[in-house]
């Protein structure tokens, strides 16, 4: 005879299987880029904030460990380093875009990646974080795929830094125009460049939605911060101490 | 499509196969995506297949790190005690890193302000 399934015993199948903690990663994400998109794409309503929200609420809720559920969503998780790879492609696009502007571009990448990296470690040393938190803090610039690969060679938490990474998106979507026109910087290219190398994916669509030429900057200086980062930051953390 | 994706994937694997045999301070996809893009520039062209991939990969690439980035709870108590220290740090930070940036480009590109 066939018993009918009780609740529970669906719930058990359920929990014990990968597809929860994929229903739960997809079905946040889809709620969060839906709010972001309903606001007309504000940076503040990031879906990746949104479903890190959802995802960490609904843990708690059904009480599962961050253990059990990461089991099941590291399929997802695998594939940032095949979106690491494709970021090749942008990159590509932005190199054929350049009009002879190869020098200026390095060099503002190197100055401003070292910004990044002294301004923000040596700011939170001073007001007395954690060693997990300044560690975290170097690969925070750089995209979150790549910062959190190059979190691991540095031996420093990669979730820690991708979520500084994704704060660090947010902020720079925020503020960077103001920095802009306190500065009077009105050049499109120019404004794009330094979006995307401070907060690379999250910068770089906020630079597509005000001008189609800061976007393609913005997602060249992205790539290019990726690449220096993964290559330099191995090395500039040996000398920091954390 | 799926041809595209098999490409990338096999970039990926030769990236990590260097990585893990020479290169160990540089991620695999890293050096996959350098070798992607000097080929690239060698065939100057990106095979549409491939294209496809890239632009879906990188039009949702946020879904791909909620995993990770939900593990921020394991670190709540750290976080809280260092609120304060951890926002000022990225503020800072990202404020410097924009405007030296747009300075440098600006003073080595000697444009107008208003090109």
């Amino acid at each position: 005879m066939n018993k009918p399934l009780q609740i529970h015993e669906i719930w058990v199948y359920l929990s014990g299987s990968p597809l929860l903690a994929l229903i739960l990663t997809l079905s946040a994400y889809q709620i969060g880029f839906t709010i972001y998109q309903k606001s007309n794409r504000l940076p503040i309503a990031n879906p990746v904030a949104i479903a890190v929200i959802l995802v960490a609420s609904a843990l708690e809720i059904i009480d599962m460990p961050y253990s059990k559920y990461f089991q099941g969503a590291q399929f997802v998780h695998f594939l940032l380093g095949t979106a690491t790879v494709a970021l090749a492609i942008p990159i590509y696009r932005g190199i054929r875009g350049l009009k002879g502007r190869m020098i200026p571009l390095v060099i503002a990448l190197v100055c401003g990646a070292m910004t990044s990296i002294f301004s923000a470690v040596s700011v939170a040393r001073y007001m007395g974080a954690s060693n997990d938190i300044v560690g975290a803090l170097i690969a925070k610039s750089v995209t979150a795929p790549i910062a959190m690969g190059v979190a691991e060679r540095i031996h420093t938490s990669p979730t820690l830094t991708a979520v500084f990474a994704v704060i660090t998106g947010i902020f720079g979507a925020v503020f960077a125009r103001y920095v802009f026109d306190i500065l009077g910087m009105k050049v499109w290219w120019q404004r794009g460049f330094a979006i995307g190398l401070a907060a690379h994916g999250i910068g770089t669509s906020r630079a597509f939605s005000v001008h189609p030429e800061a976007g393609t900057y913005a997602s060249l200086a992205m790539g290019l911060h990726g690449i220096l980062g993964a290559v330099v930051i191995p090395f500039i953390a040996s000398y920091i101490p954390y | 499509m799926i041809s595209g994706l098999v490409q990338i994937l096999l970039w990926q694997g030769l990236g990590e196969l260097i990585s893990h045999e020479w290169l160990k301070t540089i991620p695999g996809p890293v050096i996959g995506l350098v070798l992607l893009l000097v080929f690239l520039i060698w065939r100057d062209r990106v095979p549409d297949a491939m294209g496809l991939v890239a632009d879906g990969l990188s039009q949702h690439l946020g879904l791909l790190f909620v995993p990770a980035a939900t593990g921020v709870i394991l670190f709540l108590p750290q976080l809280r005690e260092h609120a304060l220290a951890v926002f000022t740090a990225l503020v800072v930070s990202v404020v410097a890193t924009v405007a030296v940036t747009v300075i440098v480009l600006r003073l080595l590109s000697g444009n107008t302000p208003h090109e």
